[in-house]
């Protein structure tokens, strides 16, 4: 009989254990992972450090786009604006076909300069009634419907 | 009368029936009436089939493109073609609550006339959960909210059209349908469990009589998660499948709970332990299905899967407020005649591992709920608008999926109760050496990060402890029936369904993981702009660019760039192209997809020269492995058709004289 209680008490104390680790990896990973969502404007309010990882919308500016001239080039670039602020994105890896200029566009990655952005990953706004961020204005992903 | 007339009276005549129906089977539950239960039964056929009719009629106003009707005019134009105009019942929310609410009637129906016969007291309660439940879908789809068939006062010359997205594929055909029908089924465990709490009954006979509607449930819920990703890969452009975006998370948590349920739910039967705990599994995966729908068709969370607001929202968290409330009220209240008969045993016994791989299901699926909904709570508390990105996903779930593909290779090697050392020693040799050479089999191919590695030798240890047990029970059949081979194989999948085919679905869990281990892992991008006879060159493939061209069809207009494709044995052609559908600002990209099953290439048409069409720009992927994802989304799907199909009645059979010998001995 105390075997079986003392059985059972390995077997509770390993899975609070496990609860426990999980728990700990899922909260630290929450407060290191969370990527703030800003315009260009606010990231240049903010003062946003260098390195630091967020995600930046606004409108593709028009004429930004650079594949053109980038034969056997890796890296994309483009100019994301809210109006008032550009931002030079050079992004790498995977650029979602539905990408265009004047639509509206979400980079996540991290300043590398002042008004310069190392995206590490696009998303295009393909909702038809996304109304991009106006100058200075809140990000408007809230009114993607 | 037209077709919208129809569906929207047919909708009344069923929310009728509905309440009838649900004051029927109470009565009948309450007072053992079998003429309340007749009428019950009569409401659920009869309301089924108005529903049914609602369904069929909309998909008649879609396919004739009658646009006095507001959802067609939203959602169809003239030149949709005629199969995603039929598909375009769940184009949009108003048409897919319909098919919701369709699908719900059906299983009542089913109750009805089925359950009801095998059980009667139980089920007769639980056919009035389920009646409750329709009651709600039909008062929400006859209010404004979300009425399908709202009319406009003025039909415009026109419609809309789809959601380009969506008309863009045919896999949009198979994908929600299937999600709907899981997160739809699993209601019947549901309305089962409340039954069995509201009646008292201590026992298991809920759980027996909605083991296969949960086995069910899950195995659509997979396979449409699995259809979802394969709809995103080929659809969306971006060479990925899975973005942790929070449509994607509210449909994968029901499925891990179902899946913690599905295995928990074996310990009661054979131990009769963890019964609060199984009711519990039950009440979250069906509330989970309503947060998943509360969540991306509120707005509350920003999705790049762009549903339309509506007022639909708040109605359906009173709904999963009233939910959890009743379900943790009957749960607290009944507490006391749930006592399980015994403790749990050792900790290596087939019942600890599966405490541990419930333990685990729970933690993933409450990271996921945590990650998906802290950008909500952050905003509400500090006004930041923040989001939690694949990282923090990838962080936590990808350790708590290895070590549930770990516990997956252990739990079915291990006897109940508890194993000894001897028999530790003859389950896991040849696994322990297949891990190894899965491990050398990794780095070989250059599959080199650490996860990727221990997939690879978790995923071969699986392997080969279900490859043991498949040998262990033909031999087995050999010895006892004289059977060989393939006949005794096809005989444990017979006779032995849930094990065997559990243990099949195993083997599909494998490829999914070794094919998103490998995709990760070993992805390689390239892109160049090229005019064309140019090419470029990725991963052993070349890629030239032969032409570009326009095309234009009646409902869309593309550019399609003509893209021969050598090397590695390949010899295809592939025509990735920006698609323009008129209701659309912005091109669609369709991409050319080379699938095979060492890798695909995916090629995206990213830009192109509007006036000369002299140069294009192609991004390029070369994607191992990732054509095993619907691989093992197709044997998950096989092996639960196995697990599900009924067993053949044991029947007295007189054996010939020579097997009664054989088996003797």
């Amino acid at each position: 009989m105390l075997e079986r209680i003392g059985a059972r008490r390995v077997l509770l104390i390993a899975a609070l254990g496990v609860a426990v680790l999980v728990g700990t990896v899922a909260a630290t990973n929450l407060q290191t992972q969370a990527v703030y969502y800003l315009t260009p404007s606010e990231a240049k309010a903010q003062g946003v450090a260098v390195g630091q990882a967020i995600r930046l919308g606004g409108l593709v500016k028009m004429g930004s786009m650079s594949s053109a001239d980038l034969r056997g080039g890796n890296d994309f670039r483009f100019v994301i604006t809210d109006g008032s602020v550009d931002v030079q994105i050079v992004a790498t890896g995977a650029i979602p076909g539905l990408l265009r200029e004047g639509a509206g566009a979400v980079v996540e990655g991290a300043f590398v300069a002042e008004g310069s952005f190392h995206a590490t990953q696009v998303i295009a706004k393909h909702d038809e009634v996304y109304t991009a961020p106006t100058a200075g204005a809140t990000p408007a992903h809230r009114t993607a419907p | 009368m037209s077709a919208g007339d129809l569906g929207a009276a047919a909708l009344r005549a069923a929310l009728f029936l509905s309440l009838w129906g649900t004051g029927a089977a109470v009565y009948a539950a309450w007072r053992r009436d079998a003429r309340a239960l007749a009428s019950a039964r009569i409401a659920a056929g009869v309301g089924f089939g108005l529903v049914v009719v609602a369904a069929l009629s909309m998909m008649f106003a879609l396919a004739t493109h009658d646009f006095s009707i507001l959802y067609v005019a939203e959602n169809n134009a003239r030149e949709t073609p005629l199969f995603y105009s039929i598909i375009s019942l769940w184009a949009a929310l108003e048409g897919s609550i319909l098919l919701w609410t369709a699908i719900l009637a059906g299983a009542t129906a089913f109750i009805a006339f089925r359950g009801t016969v095998a059980i009667p007291r139980l089920a007769t309660t639980a056919l009035a959960v389920m009646f409750a439940m329709l009651t709600f879908f039909l008062l929400l789809i006859t209010t404004p909210a979300a009425d399908p068939f709202a009319r406009l006062a003025v039909a415009p010359d026109n419609g809309n059209g789809p959601n380009a997205l969506l008309q863009n594929h045919p896999l949009m055909a198979l994908h929600p349908p299937l999600l709907y029908l899981g997160y739809v089924l699993t209601s019947v465990p549901f309305a089962y469990a409340i039954a069995s709490l509201i009646l008292g009954e201590g026992g298991d006979r809920w759980l027996v009589a909605t083991r296969r509607f949960a086995l069910i449930s899950w195995a659509l819920l997979g396979v449409g998660i699995v259809a979802g990703a394969w709809w995103s890969y080929a659809v969306l452009g971006w060479g990925g499948y899975w973005a942790w975006d929070p449509v994607e998370n509210a449909a994968i948590m029901p499925w891990l709970t179902s899946t913690a349920y599905l295995h928990s739910v074996m310990v009661e039967e054979k131990r009769s332990l963890l019964r609060t705990w199984n009711l519990a599994l039950v009440v979250a995966t069906f509330a989970l299905t309503i947060l998943g729908t509360f969540l991306t068709r509120s707005g509350v969370v920003n999705s790049v899967h762009s549903f339309s607001l509506s007022a639909i929202g708040p109605i359906l968290l009173g709904y999963l407020v009233a939910i959890l409330i009743l379900s943790v009220g009957l749960l607290l209240w009944r507490s006391a005649r749930l006592r399980d008969a015994g403790p749990i045993g050792a900790p290596l016994s087939r019942e600890a591992i599966f405490l541990f791989q419930n333990v685990l299901f729970m933690a993933a699926t409450l990271t996921v709920l945590l990650g998906t909904l802290y950008p909500l709570v952050a905003e509400a508390i500090s006004g930041a608008q923040l989001s939690i990105g694949g990282p923090y996903f990838d962080r936590v779930e990808i350790p708590v999926a290895l070590a549930l593909l770990f516990l997956m290779g252990i739990g079915p090697q291990l006897p109940w109760h508890g194993a000894s050392r001897a028999t530790l020693e003859r389950q896991f040799t040849a696994p322990i050496v297949a891990a190894t050479l899965g491990a050398v089999a990794a780095l070989v191919t250059g599959t080199t990060a650490l996860a990727a590695v221990l997939t690879y030798a978790l995923g071969a240890f699986v392997v080969a402890t279900v490859m043991q047990e498949f040998g262990r029970g033909v031999r087995a059949r050999g010895t006892l029936h004289g059977e060989a081979g393939l006949a005794a194989l096809s005989n444990l999948f017979r006779r032995n369904g849930r094990r065997y085919g559990g243990y099949v679905v195993h083997l599909g869990i494998v490829l999914v993981a070794l094919a998103v281990a490998t995709s990760q892992a070993r992805t390689v991008d390239a892109e160049r702009t090229l005019a064309p006879g140019d090419s470029l060159e990725i991963a052993g493939y070349t890629i030239r660019l032969d032409t570009i061209r326009p095309v234009s069809e009646p409902q869309r207009d593309s550019i399609v760039a003509d893209l021969s494709i050598t090397g590695n044995g390949a010899s295809e052609h592939l025509r990735p192209a920006l698609v323009q559908y008129p209701n659309s600002t912005a091109a669609v990209g369709s991409p050319g997809i080379g699938a095979g099953l060492r890798d695909d290439l995916y090629t995206i048409l990213a830009a192109y020269d509007q006036r000369t069409l002299s140069w294009a720009t192609i991004r390029t992927r070369v994607i191992p492995g990732v054509s095993w994802l619907w691989l093992g989304g197709a044997v998950i799907g096989i092996g639960a058709i196995i697990a599900a199909l009924p067993a053949p009645r044991r029947r007295a059979v007189r054996m010939p004289v020579a097997e009664v010998a054989v088996s003797a001995k």
